[in-house]
């Protein structure tokens, strides 16, 4: 009710003053009380409350009375307890300069241990939906999923820095979140940060261009650094130098940093090798598009967080149609599920197919056998030719069972079928191919980031 | 606005107040001053919303007014000219300075829209008259604790504090500690002043002032020396409860000549660059002598020492700036240094009976 005034106050005011003024005076001014005599407005400090009482008291009844409030007295008093110098109070320790210098804090905060209980939990940007509970684990991200609750469990000590890489919509920030908000969970006084590059590099420049100070102060003080998104920093020079000391620090003091990126830091071209290198000295993992099995179980849960039970040849339909990521995933369920309810029918297999058939089931006819080649010799920089041919470098080889795997697995093509299209006659060799690149896909990543990467370009 | 004064008088009091207008700034006009008549005196201003500084000069008033002018170059053309008197003039909104051979116009802006400088209460409010000499000692002997970390505001500052009725001046930057007693108190107080407002005062100190004005309420501190006033915000928030932290005894104490102890302190220190500061003291009570170690492992190391008198043998490792930081604001010429074991904190002072100032540092963990 306050507020709701107040804010239409302020709309009012903005219009009529500079923004200049209207942000150095009206920002951070709240409406606390008001009752029949009199309306109380706090403002952040003593300059504003003098600039308030003489140059602004007069507009500000105007305005006030025009939204059918007549105070017979404004008073306008300083908001002393600061909401936000009061949280970073807590949250942050003091700058370090010496990492093992023992500070002042520790000793106040062991000498008096009863009233540090009621601590405030630092937020450090989190997500608190995001835990490992709620995480879903298969083949696919298993491996993440482990080094993840490793680096929860002792944070600094294995696996740093712990590096996440994958597509859109895998779950590297769902991950790397529950990494923090376990932490926190376990002990509210560690400091966690969560931010994306992109932030971190505009404060960055922020900082240079105010000629600010403090800026690596702010992000050398926590226990354990997260930043999501790290191709962002790729190409912007001073970040990444930046970026480099601020890493350092925390590394030598042993402090657990955690990165995510959609590629591998050597795939990163514009990334400084040492840069580089410092990623990959720690845990470098990927996490790939979940399997078939995987995505039925993601389904199944996000319905029944929902409070729905689908049958499952619904999910199995989904799961089936929708592979790329599970974002998508998510956002075909709650289509569905909306629709569902909206008309009100059963949100089945047919609704599903009558309602997702046309943006997803016709994908894979875009798809021909020529396309699949030609995409997986453009990958490998070999001619079409050779792809077909007859010779047997290795160079040639790893590419035609990798395209030979794919007309398998997009478009289930027989084996006689995939061996005439690739100039083979025996239907045994694209037999062993495709098994071999299967296998290979599980233990090395290269070919499966081969066979990703020519997969998303085709559905590109 | 029409008026007269003297190039001596406008200069020093511009060049006061032209720090404080800043031009990092949303609001363009604080980057002006202010200059107003004020009775027979004129008023010059300046603001950055955390601190405003006014001088009053004394002035030959034509005709009252008010106008606002760019800080930077009024202040270097009023210190570049002559010194004779200066006539100012404003038409339009435009400032006409003539002072001998010398005539300018500066484009102002009007008064009106200059931020309304701060008033305080004296009646309700609690004030303190302290002489310049203490007032600046006190200031140098705790400002150097103070915090730059802006995440912890309540560092930042000096805490004032009144306790068993006497004001004290406290500040910790999280690694050292320092407190100094100021002047007897009969009000209760608890306020922290900006390490920026305290120097800015500093500098307001010219030779010929003698006793500072200093006026408390809730939210703010004005700080008024000869034709000077400093009003500035108070940092909110509660300061730590600092006085838990005082060792009440100690286990080692060393009695040593405060040269010696800063040379030893500085041979050390330039040996412990590479360390992070890192020097380890060690007193012997049979040789009577304290004895400062520092290793660098590229460049060498070194092992000073100064006779002392010492009650125990003991080791603590602390970093050197923070040390000779230390020692230089102690007003005196022995020093104790005490400390107990490896990670509780040493306390240094003078060996003066009662002293009003103390330093605790926060030992290394080697």
């Amino acid at each position: 009710m306050h507020q709701a005034l107040w804010q239409s106050v302020l709309g009012e005011i903005e219009l009529t003053v500079s923004h200049a003024t209207f942000t150095t005076w009206f920002k951070n001014t709240e409406l606390i009380d008001q009752n029949e005599s009199e309306i109380i407005i706090s403002v952040p400090n003593i300059f504003a409350k003098k600039q308030f009482e003489v140059k602004f008291d007069d507009q500000i009844r105007n305005v006030l009375a025009k939204n059918g409030v007549n105070a017979k007295e404004v008073t306008y008093t300083i908001n002393t307890s600061n909401k936000h110098a009061r949280l970073n109070r807590e949250t942050t320790l003091s700058n370090n300069t010496n990492a093992n210098n023992s500070t002042v804090d520790e000793l106040l905060q062991s000498n008096n241990k009863p009233s540090t209980t009621t601590r405030l939990v630092t937020s450090g940007n989190l997500n608190p939906r995001y835990t490992f509970d709620n995480f879903i684990v298969g083949s696919s991200n298993d491996l993440a999923y482990t080094a993840s609750q490793a680096v929860a469990a002792n944070p600094g000590v294995k696996y740093n820095p712990l590096y996440l890489y994958g597509g859109v919509g895998l779950g590297k920030t769902h991950l790397m979140q529950a990494i923090g908000n376990e932490i926190i969970k376990k002990d509210p006084k560690i400091r966690v940060i969560y931010i994306s590059s992109e932030t971190f590099v505009s404060e960055f420049l922020d900082y240079i261009r105010f000629k600010k100070k403090g800026f690596s102060e702010k992000y050398r003080n926590v226990d354990v650094l997260i930043i999501d998104d790290m191709q962002f920093i790729a190409g912007k020079e001073k970040t990444q130098e930046e970026f480099f000391h601020t890493f350092n620090h925390l590394h030598q003091n042993n402090k657990q940093i955690i990165i995510s990126s959609d590629k591998p830091p050597k795939s990163i071209p514009t990334l400084t090798e040492r840069l580089r290198s410092r990623f990959e000295m720690g845990m470098t993992i990927d996490i790939q598009m979940p399997d078939f099995e995987t995505r039925c179980a993601i389904l199944n849960i996000k319905a029944s967080l929902s409070g729905i039970t689908l049958k499952q040849d619904t999910i199995e339909y989904l799961a089936t149609n929708i592979k790329t990521n599970i974002r998508e995933l998510e956002g075909a369920l709650n289509q569905l599920l909306a629709y569902a309810e909206m008309r009100g029918i059963e949100p089945d297999i047919s609704t599903a197919e009558g309602l997702l058939g046309n943006i997803h089931h016709s994908r894979p006819q875009h798809i021909s056998s020529k396309q699949i080649i030609d995409r997986t010799a453009k990958h490998f920089q070999i001619e079409l030719s050779e792809l077909c041919g007859s010779k047997r470098d290795k160079h040639i080889v790893v590419p035609r069972q990798i395209a030979m795997y794919l007309l398998r697995s997009e478009l289930h093509l027989s084996f006689p079928k995939i061996a005439n299209e690739l100039g083979r006659k025996d239907h045994t060799t694209a037999i062993h191919s495709i098994e071999k690149i299967e296998k290979a896909i599980k233990l090395d990543y290269i070919i499966r980031e081969q066979v990703a990467s020519i997969r998303e370009k085709l559905y590109a | 606005m029409e008026l007269t004064v003297t190039q001596e008088n406008l200069n020093r009091a511009i060049s006061a107040v032209g720090r404080v207008a800043s031009t990092k700034t949303q609001l363009p006009i604080l980057s002006n001053i202010l200059l107003r008549t004020d009775g027979n005196r004129l008023l010059v201003a300046a603001t950055n919303l955390e601190i405003a500084t006014t001088q009053y000069i004394g002035a030959k008033i034509a005709k009252p007014g008010a106008i606002t002018i760019p800080a930077k170059l009024m202040s270097e053309f009023i210190s570049n000219l002559p010194k004779q008197s200066v006539e100012l003039k404003v038409i339009n909104d435009n400032l006409h300075i003539k002072c001998g051979t010398y005539s300018s116009i500066i484009n102002g802006f009007i008064a009106d829209d200059f931020p309304e400088l701060p008033t305080i209460n004296e009646s309700s409010s609690i004030q303190y008259s302290i002489k310049v000499e203490d007032f600046k000692q006190a200031i140098s002997q705790t400002i150097i604790t103070t915090s730059n970390d802006t995440t912890r505001p309540v560092l930042t500052g000096v805490y004032w504090n009144s306790f068993q009725g006497q004001l004290y001046l406290a500040a910790t930057d999280g690694y050292r500690l320092s407190e100094r007693r100021l002047v007897e108190t009969k009000s209760e107080i608890s306020a922290i002043i900006p390490t920026q407002t305290l120097q800015e005062v500093l500098r307001n100190i010219s030779d010929e002032s003698s006793e500072i004005d200093i006026l408390f309420d809730d939210t703010q501190v004005r700080f008024r020396i000869n034709d000077a006033e400093i009003i500035s915000r108070l940092i909110g928030g509660n300061f730590p409860n600092y006085r838990q932290l005082i060792p009440a005894s100690s286990e080692t104490t060393a009695v040593l000549n405060k040269a010696d102890f800063i040379r030893i302190t500085k041979i050390s220190g330039l040996f412990a660059r590479e360390s992070g500061g890192s020097i380890t003291l060690t007193t012997n009570k049979e040789t009577s002598v304290l004895s400062i170690h520092s290793i660098a492992s590229q460049l060498g190391e070194n092992t000073s020492e100064a006779s002392a008198k010492i009650t125990n043998i003991g080791q603590i490792t602390l970093n050197s700036r923070y040390l000779s930081e230390a020692l230089s604001v102690i007003d005196s010429d022995e020093i104790e240094f005490s400390f107990s074991g490896k990670i509780a904190p040493c306390i240094l002072k003078s060996t003066k009976p009662d002293t009003e100032y103390f330093h605790i540092i926060m030992p290394l963990k080697s």
